[in-house]
């Protein structure tokens, strides 16, 4: 800790030269004056200028030394005196702060005239991580029903025979079941072939209204370059006093359009699934050529990507519901399916390959 | 199914582009999923006659022909032999492209010019085999199109019908929807049956002893037909439509398959004892040959035709061996009977045995049609074979059933679908179905429904024919009028969302795989043999043995995922996978599917850079993941527990995560022998959490702390201690003394080497002192340092270095 001070004993001499009269002192002063104002002129950076501060403005410096020697002066010279070593002091503070600020600036325009970093070499980033397009889809399609008010719904992959296809009004050995091909899991449990069972569940649950969507895996027994035996699929169930079909059709075209964008043309078409009647087929104007006619949808000009329909009383009964003072709709589409046509993805197996490659583009 | 254009219009009159009727029954709900032109393209192909026919000077095998089109004469090379001077043929001139994409060129053949080809049936599509080249009848025109001179033009529908429409498996039933759409007439054929002589009764009988499954049998008797192949027509009619001509008989009894619907069966009367027909349900293991030549073993809930000593067919699904329809067939006992849906789909599953009139009965058939189909095979045989048929028909029909009605209110089917028709649209509407309409009291309607819809059994069946025929584009879009209902996604929905982001944040890729894995599984991964998780869920019937298992641990998952990564050289990987898991839980029916959260690493730390030295990724970063995340859901009194190590880490290198006395997960490097058998050749780093467990403990916030607004003291502490003293012994330690100035410790260093001891390590530590409402003196943070170490070295038995 001593050392942080180095003692020089040249102001206590100073001082007591000083003593030997005022003229002495004048004469020494405007010495002290000069030597200061060419130390400050030979000073070239900052830490120099900072010497010539200490060295004659610091605790120990010269121009302090004189002033704290006053106190031997008669009173009449004391202020006298001391206002010339002030007005010494105040001059060579200037001049240093003065020469200090340039020094600075010029040092600074300096360092900037000569730094240079190639901004064209990449940045140190953090690795980038990604969702899968499926988790993308789901979170894009829920919280557009959730600005329509619908809800997220879930139930077990494992299901039970009851809530997959016969609360859904797949009776036994209908051939309505032919168009799910099950996975069959022992005592009556199988993998669910759609989310709708979750309807049942949910309306097993609550009393109308109800507006869900379900979200979910779902299973079938089918593998080829357009079927996977795992896919995806969200299920949506509204349930009121007075929905109609031309509701459905509503939602169906506000959803669609702001999946796919303002305006895509929206058409349905009569189809079949047990648990709805009327059922319908939902085809968007295609998003690849916008309607006019391509590979993608065969030169159709239309995008099947949903199934709908309002609910079967058959349904309603099934869950203790009466269909005589409620209605309702459901709809379920496929992840994939939207997934693919969202993100022009042409081949479904790239999404179950899980490729490094492939996955950072998302 | 399939149906042509020009079929459907015998049946009904319609002014519509192939096209444009495609889009009606598209939008009938009858979707056309595929079209196909019939001889289109083709109309290089003409009707020509040949004028000379000469020995090729070049070749012996080959004829000079010249041939006129009708516009000039043309010289020709032809290979085959069987036509003459003066014949008729089909020319294919230059510039026609047969099937196969065979395009036709002038070309020099053994140095003679040849400027076409004469074409056999094979080479038009028009039959698999052929002779020779076809002679056509005389008076066609010469140089018009060949296929449309023979009436051959056509367009070719494939309907993807949906399994309620049974009544549309046939050319008339979807000509009764063209009707009904566009308010038009069926043309039903008229059908006379020529009857001759003995009574049917005489020859045939038929016995149902179970008229569940057979409510109706009717039956004719044919003689002295003769088998043949049948006219051009017919084949050509079959071919359209998909259906293999056979011979004559057989040929008509898909004919008015197609038709009208209706599968019939022609039986050899002579095979049949008797002329007995008998229905019965199979014996339990009784052996029956279809006429496919297979041998089937029955089922007591089989239908069989029988006769009176044995089976002779497969009631609906197929004929017999024993009585099919031969070259030498003379008399027939054609067969047209209504089976019982449930029972045909039951036997035609189980047998793997999907025919053309399985389908057609499984789906619903007509039971009015029966004599109707009966009559006009027979009518046919009589005109086509050459047969005579027998006066009358048996037609057993032990409970006639009476057509449905239906009481249908047209203010709930405007009400359900958003319409406002009115109730003479809706009655007309019906009318156009050929459904009855009268009008009963308060504006309702008592609607019949024909017996060929059996899929109309209700009101709201009604209403869909209303909606459907009036057209679905005439449905308006409006939105619902609802009740409010505010509900929140629950914590358990938001988690999984900030999980997810949480893992992107650290770099990570999620990946989506299978939920089966395969049943060896969990041999590769170690499992131990009384693990529960070997206890996977099995597929009854799975697709392949890597999909046979229900997934107990993302593990497999992330590992295939690695293993086909790397293959393609993708080396660095940082992937996670948040999906359920399946267990299997005793005594309950259901199995409980948790979702879990996965992550797997390897590789190098950081992205390939120019700044950043290569460096492989470690335990640590996995546990540096794992514990940010647990820091982001708010979960504390995290241990982790080098005991008891899962069977998949490298034991060294490992540990469980608890709260409490609740395992949530494990963490560590992948055991050597795991990664052999998924073929990596490099370290991996795997984490798996149990989700609904990090749903349950999260929350959990620590009071808020106002910043102290005073300077801090930081001392350093290296201390000695044996290699198995766990670091976080130290700063529980320290922690445990509850010390209010201590704001912070760190461990910042650890050195194993030569510069300590054998057998020990050297741990530095960081504390942070501060007080919050003072500046401490130097001699108040001594005073605590103190107590610190006094504290580590007293009760862990280390020493400061």
């Amino acid at each position: 800790m001593g050392v942080r001070y180095s003692c020089s004993l040249f102001p206590f001499y100073s001082i007591l030269k000083f003593l030997k009269g005022t003229n002495d002192m004048r004469e020494q002063l405007e010495q002290m004056r000069q030597q200061a104002l060419s130390a400050i002129a030979a000073a070239t950076t900052e830490e120099m200028l900072n010497e010539v501060r200490v060295r004659y403005l610091g605790r120990k410096g010269e121009l302090t030394g004189l002033m704290k020697g006053l106190g031997a002066l008669s009173a009449d010279e004391r202020p006298k005196v001391g206002q010339l070593v002030n007005a010494v002091k105040d001059e060579v503070e200037a001049l240093i702060e003065q020469t200090m600020s340039q020094a600075r600036e010029e040092a600074t325009a300096k360092r900037l005239a000569t730094e240079r970093i190639d901004v064209t070499l990449p940045g140190r980033g953090r690795r980038q991580g990604s969702k899968h397009p499926i988790t993308l889809v789901v979170e894009e399609v829920s919280e557009i029903f959730a600005g329509l008010g619908f809800s997220v719904a879930e139930g077990p992959e494992i299901e039970h025979d009851w809530y997959n296809f016969e609360a859904l009004n797949f009776p036994p050995e209908h051939p309505a079941r032919d168009m799910q091909d099950t996975f069959f899991v022992e005592n009556q449990l199988l993998l669910r072939t759609h989310t709708s069972p979750v309807q049942i569940r949910t309306m097993l649950k609550q009393k109308p209204p109800v507006r869900i969507i379900a979200p979910g895996t779902v299973y079938r027994c089918d593998s080829d370059a357009t079927h996977s035996p795992m896919f995806h699929q969200i299920e949506g169930l509204m349930v009121d006093t007075q929905v109609s079909f031309a509701d459905l059709k509503g939602i169906l075209t506000t959803f669609t359009n702001q999946l796919f964008g303002q305006k895509t043309g929206v058409r349905l078409r009569p189809s079949f699934f047990p648990f709805t009647e009327p059922s319908a087929e939902v085809d968007i104007a295609c998003v690849i050529c916008g309607g006019s006619g391509c590979r993608v949808c065969k030169q159709t000009g239309w995008l099947e990507i949903l199934g709908a329909g309002m609910v079967d009383p058959e349904v309603f009964r099934h869950v203790g519901y009466d269909p005589e003072t409620i209605s309702g709709f459901a709809f379920g589409m496929g992840i994939e399916r939207i997934a693919m046509l969202k993100y022009g993805i042409s081949d479904m197996r790239l999404l179950f390959e899980n490729d490094i490659r492939f996955l950072k583009q998302f | 199914m399939k149906v042509t254009y020009n079929w459907l219009k015998e049946f009904v009159d319609f002014d519509l582009s192939p096209a444009d009727l495609g889009h009606l029954l598209t939008m009938l709900g009858l979707e056309v999923e595929g079209m196909e032109q019939l001889g289109g393209g083709m109309d290089e192909v003409v009707v020509a006659r040949v004028l000379e026919k000469n020995q090729h000077p070049n070749a012996d095998k080959l004829s000079l022909c010249k041939v006129d089109n009708g516009k000039e004469i043309l010289s020709v090379v032809c290979g085959a032999q069987n036509f003459k001077q003066g014949d008729t043929v089909a020319l294919a001139q230059i510039g026609a492209v047969l099937p196969g994409d065979f395009k036709i060129k002038r070309s020099k053949i053994r140095g003679e010019e040849s400027c076409g080809m004469l074409c056999s049936e094979k080479e038009l599509n028009l039959a698999d085999e052929s002779a020779g080249i076809m002679i056509l009848s005389e008076d066609l025109p010469l140089g018009t199109p060949f296929f449309e001179a023979m009436g051959l033009k056509d367009t070719i529908f494939e309907i993807g019908l949906t399994p309620n429409r049974a009544d549309c498996l046939s050319v008339i039933g979807i000509a009764r929807e063209i009707a009904a759409k566009l308010g038009k007439h069926v043309r039903y054929p008229t059908i006379v049956v020529p009857e001759y002589g003995e009574p049917v009764d005489s020859k045939i009988s038929v016995t149902i002893q179970d008229a569940t499954g057979c409510p109706r049998y009717a039956a004719r008797f044919i003689s002295g037909c003769k088998i043949a192949p049948s006219p051009a027509w017919l084949v050509n009619r079959l071919n359209a439509v998909g259906v293999r001509s056979i011979n004559n008989v057989v040929d008509i009894t898909n004919l008015v398959m197609i038709e009208l619907g209706h599968p019939l069966h022609a039986f050899d009367y002579t095979q049949v004892a008797g002329g007995q027909i008998v229905v019965r349900r199979a014996g339990e293991g009784e052996k029956f040959k279809t006429l496919d030549g297979q041998e089937r073993i029955l089922t007591a809930t089989d239908l069989m035709i029988c006769d009176r000593e044995r089976a002779v067919a497969l009631a609906g699904i197929m004929g017999g061996e024993n009585s099919e329809i031969t070259d030498t067939t003379t008399d027939i006992l054609l067969e047209s009977a209504f089976f019982d849906p449930p029972t045909i789909r039951r036997t035609s599953k189980r047998l793997g045995l999907h025919t053309e009139s399985s389908h057609r009965f499984e789906r619903g058939a007509d039971l009015e049609m029966v004599p109707k189909a009966l009559d006009r095979a027979a009518s046919l045989m009589a005109q086509l074979a050459g047969g005579n048929v027998a006066t009358g028909r048996v037609d057993n029909f032990p409970a006639p059933r009476a057509l449905a009605s239906i009481t249908f209110r047209p203010e709930r089917a405007n009400a359900m679908l958003g319409l406002s028709l009115t109730a003479e649209r809706m009655a007309e509407l019906f009318r156009n179905l050929e459904f009855q309409v009268q009008p009963v009291s308060n504006g309702s309607f008592q609607v019949t429904i024909p017996s060929y819809r059996i899929d109309i059994e209700r009101e709201i069946d009604l209403i869909e024919e209303i909606c459907r025929l009036n057209g679905f584009d005439q449905v308006v879009a409006t939105m619902p009028v609802a009740q409010v209902i505010s509900d929140r996604p629950s914590l358990h929905q938001r988690l999984q969302r900030s999980v997810r982001d949480h893992f992107v944040a650290e770099g990570m890729h999620e990946i989506v795989s299978f939920s089966f894995i395969a049943a060896d599984a969990a041999d590769r991964i170690n499992l131990g043999a009384d693990d529960s998780r070997r206890n996977g869920i099995k597929l009854c019937n799975p697709l392949a043995a890597e999909q046979a298992v229900m997934r107990t641990t993302l593990l497999p998952g992330l590992l295939e995922t690695a293993s086909r990564n790397m293959s393609f050289r993708s080396l660095d990987l940082r992937l996670f996978e948040m999906r359920r898991v399946y267990h299997a839980v005793v005594g309950q029916e259901m199995p409980h599917e948790p979702i879990y959260c996965a992550g797997l690493i390897t590789g190098n730390k950081d992205q390939e850079s120019w700044c950043q030295q290569d460096v492989a990724t470690d335990f640590y970063d996995a546990k540096g993941i794992v514990e940010n995340l647990f820091e982001q859901l708010q979960i504390r009194g995290v241990r982790w527990s080098a005991d008891e190590p899962e069977p998949f880490y490298h034991p060294g290198k490992c540990c469980r995560i608890l709260v409490g006395n609740t395992t949530i997960g494990s963490i560590g490097e992948i055991h050597p022998e795991v990664l052999k058998r998924y073929e990596i050749e490099y370290a991996c780093y795997y984490f798996e959490l149990n989700f609904e467990e990090l749903v349950r403990l999260s929350g959990n916030r620590k009071a808020i702390v106002a910043p102290s607004r005073f300077p801090d003291s930081v001392r350093d502490l290296a201390l000695l201690a044996p290699l198995e003293l766990a670091s976080a012994q130290l700063i529980d330690c320290v922690k445990s003394l509850k010390l209010q100035e201590l704001e912070k410790v760190t461990i910042f260093d650890l050195y194993q080497g030569d510069r300590v001891p054998e057998g020990h390590k050297s741990i530095a530590l960081r504390l942070r002192y501060r007080a919050s409402e003072r500046t401490m003196t130097d001699d108040e943070v001594q005073q605590v340092h103190q107590k610190v170490i006094a504290t580590l070295t007293g009760k862990l038995g280390v020493a400061v270095r």
